[in-house]
């Protein structure tokens, strides 16, 4: 793959939605379904569900991207809960 | 940084507009994970195997640096630091 830093707005749109592993500087790997990339920094935020009902969120900063690879596509049950994970008064644990 | 963002050979303007609309997408739910970050415990995993944990106060517009307190260090607690990205690889919290 070209240098994850140098891809395209659209071609990180791609990756939202899909579950992914990636492999970070020393050897670091992480996997989880991609929420956004920020287009500024590279940095890719992934999404585990625990089994407690939270969420895991993990970003991997972009400096340190190596290699990204698709795994699974969500179905739209996961996509409407990746989608509503950052929305203040949906999420489940936010108490206001 | 900023002034390298990649774009599209600008030939066809309505892939330019789709690039920008991705672009706006992409950085809001960035910005949005950030806002739900702060105030919460953050582990951060920084080049040389060394983790360490704090409370997420807010980034930079860059994203070069991320203003944290209660920096835990082998050396104590540090009631308020500066992380610079540079330095990490990864960080999670939970929601």
């Amino acid at each position: 793959m070209t240098e994850w830093r140098k891809k395209t707005p659209l071609e990180w749109l791609s990756y939202v939605n899909k579950e992914v592993q990636v492999l970070a500087a020393e050897k670091h790997q992480f996997k989880g379904w991609v929420l956004t990339v920020d287009p500024v920094s590279a940095n890719i935020l992934l999404a585990n569900p625990l089994d407690n009902g939270k969420v895991s969120v993990s970003a991997i900063l972009g400096h340190a991207v190596q290699d990204v690879e698709v795994m699974n596509e969500a179905d739209d049950e996961m996509k409407e809960k990746l989608e509503r994970l950052f929305i203040p008064g949906e999420s489940q644990t936010y108490s206001q | 940084g900023p002034t390298s963002l990649p774009s599209a050979a600008p030939e066809d303007a309505s892939v330019l507009q789709r690039e920008q609309e991705s672009r706006v997408a992409l950085r809001e739910r960035y910005l949005r994970s950030l806002l739900a970050m702060a105030g919460q415990p953050v582990s951060f995993t920084m080049y040389e195997k060394v983790s360490v944990t704090a409370v997420f106060g807010t980034s930079d517009i860059d994203v070069l640096n991320f203003q944290v307190s209660e920096l835990q260090t082998p050396l104590g607690v540090q009631k308020e630091a500066l992380l610079r990205c540079s330095d990490i690889i990864a960080y999670s919290f939970q929601l």
